[in-house]
């Protein structure tokens, strides 16, 4: 979680929405990731995406299976994954997700709807979160990001409201 | 010998059932408050026996009691024939017990409002919160008097007439590139979904692709798929499709941006999909803030309309227009095309 947090400092210096994450499997970390929204002009492109896609490449390097990489790995993220990640974490069949502080606008874990834990069968597998790991650094620093304003996000009229979060 | 119909090619075939398919109607898919039941609170109400007081009661109420959470409702109904109007008094508490009734001077102690001309009071169901929709506006109004601010265009999207001819057929050619692109991705054997991204301010399409969750990667749902392909088109994107030529993309400098101001990732634009898309989709096309989507067929666990109305949360910071049962029949054989 301490590299997560330093990646999502990173994250914060270059711009972008400071969220950080790892993917961890058999003690090695398979998997790095932060958002990469404005790089790549890719509203998708979010920290745990971009970590599936390490993983991937590494099973197909390896030559190992990823669904059986996948069911093994647990994913370490400084916030809480938004809908669209939890539902990808689901489609991946990941069993655990460690989290840091809660994504109140767009959480997937509960937050706003909880896709980590509903009944889906169309959406892979539901996962356990443990939530709350050094949330108050995760939270700064999301603050701090929402106080400068998304430069490359369109202009919203309830974003005031949204960040007195 | 087999029949004259076992020689017959492929889109010879789907020509004859898509004539026998009725005509397609684009439904408006309501946003989550739209779609909600009427939800029901409590009140006290009581009957105005002397009808000469009803305007001093409800000028009394009205200041001591005003119903400030609730001015959608109206303080007065009349039930009709012969019995007396009847006015609402104040809410019940959620606690109230139905089987131990307050008194007239239990609910107004304060002696602000006069009871003269007030019957014994009793319990009603009122609407909770403003109807947004003819249907739930009907709804409301069965158990008290409620105002309505009919919105105009979402009644014209649930009677069906938003759309002109020239709409539905620009509509249709859009559904089926999509559907050609599904099919071209089927014969290599992925999921039968396709999609098409089109400008709404000119007509063009800007990406039209297939799932490509078999092959490329597991998440490039044809919706995905299409999101980067849009990506790809303004410079950017994150994966590569020279092996599914199906999957296609304008690139930007022959659609020049228009308007003021850069548009964002997928802003004043319209999706067209041959079936619902999962959570992962809507969301995505939350944070790629789609204009519309069209879509032909419900999926089981939907994330637009059957399982979760992703498109119309007001605690999201995007919200986008859902239309389903485009091309409906061919969309739906999609799915019967390649289980055979």
């Amino acid at each position: 979680m301490d590299r997560a947090l330093r990646m999502a400092k990173e994250a914060l210096e270059n711009g972008e929405v400071p969220v950080g994450c790892l993917m961890v499997y058999n003690n090695e970390i398979l998997g790095k990731g932060r958002n990469e929204v404005n790089e790549t002009k890719n509203a998708t492109r979010h920290a745990e995406m971009v970590a599936i896609d390490q993983v991937l490449d590494w099973c197909h390097q390896h030559d190992k299976d990823p669904a059986e990489v996948f069911a093994h790995t647990v994913l370490y993220v400084t916030v809480e994954p938004c809908i669209m990640c939890a539902a990808a974490l689901r489609l991946m069949k990941i069993p655990l997700v460690v989290y840091g502080c809660q994504n109140e606008r767009f959480g997937g874990c509960g937050s706003v709807l909880n896709i980590s834990s509903a009944n889906l069968t169309d959406t892979g597998e539901p996962f356990q979160c443990i939530a709350g790991y050094r949330a108050e650094e995760a939270v700064d620093m999301l603050k701090t990001f929402y106080r400068q304003e998304n430069p490359n996000a369109p202009k919203s009229k309830v974003r005031k409201k949204e960040c007195s979060k | 010998p087999a029949g004259p119909g076992a020689m017959e090619p492929d889109y010879k075939r789907r020509k004859m059932q898509e004539l026998d398919d009725p005509p397609w109607e684009a439904l408006l898919v309501l946003p989550e408050l739209e779609s909600q039941e009427v939800e029901l609170i409590l009140a006290y109400a009581a009957p105005v026996l002397l009808k000469t007081e009803t305007s001093r009661l409800v000028q009394q109420l009205s200041a001591a009691r005003p119903l400030t959470e609730l001015p959608h409702l109206k303080r007065v109904r009349a039930r009709g024939g012969t019995q007396p109007l009847e006015v609402l008094l104040c809410l019940a508490s959620p606690s109230q017990d139905t089987g131990a009734l307050q008194t007239l001077s239990e609910l107004l102690p304060d002696g602000q409002v006069d009871i003269c001309g007030l019957g014994e009071p009793f319990l009603v169901q009122v609407p909770a919160r403003a109807p947004l929709t003819r249907p739930q506006f009907e709804e409301a109004a069965r158990h008290w008097p409620t105002a309505f601010h009919e919105n105009k265009r979402t009644s014209q999207a649930l009677a069906g007439q938003l759309f002109t001819p020239q709409d539905k057929a620009a509509m249709q050619g859009h559904m089926e590139q999509a559907i050609h692109a599904a099919r071209q991705g089927a014969e290599l054997g992925m999921v039968p979904v396709g999609a098409a991204v089109v400008d709404t301010a000119t007509g063009r399409v800007l990406a039209v692709g297939h799932d490509c969750r078999k092959g490329l990667h597991p998440l490039l749902h044809a919706t995905m798929v299409c999101i980067d392909l849009v990506a790809c088109g303004q410079g950017g994107g994150a994966y590569s499709y020279h092996d599914y030529p199906a999957c296609t993309f304008l690139p930007s400098d022959e659609h020049a941006v228009s308007g003021d101001g850069l548009p964002y990732i997928c802003s004043g634009y319209d999706l067209y999909l041959t079936r619902e898309p999962c959570a992962m989709c809507a969301m995505a096309l939350v944070h790629s803030r789609i204009q519309r989507v069209f879509y032909g067929v419900a999926s089981p666990h939907g994330a637009l309309g059957t399982r979760y109305r992703i498109h119309g949360r007001k605690d999201l910071n995007h919200r986008y227009e859902v239309f389903r049962g485009i091309l409906e029949g061919p969309c739906q054989r999609l799915g019967q095309e390649v289980a055979s």
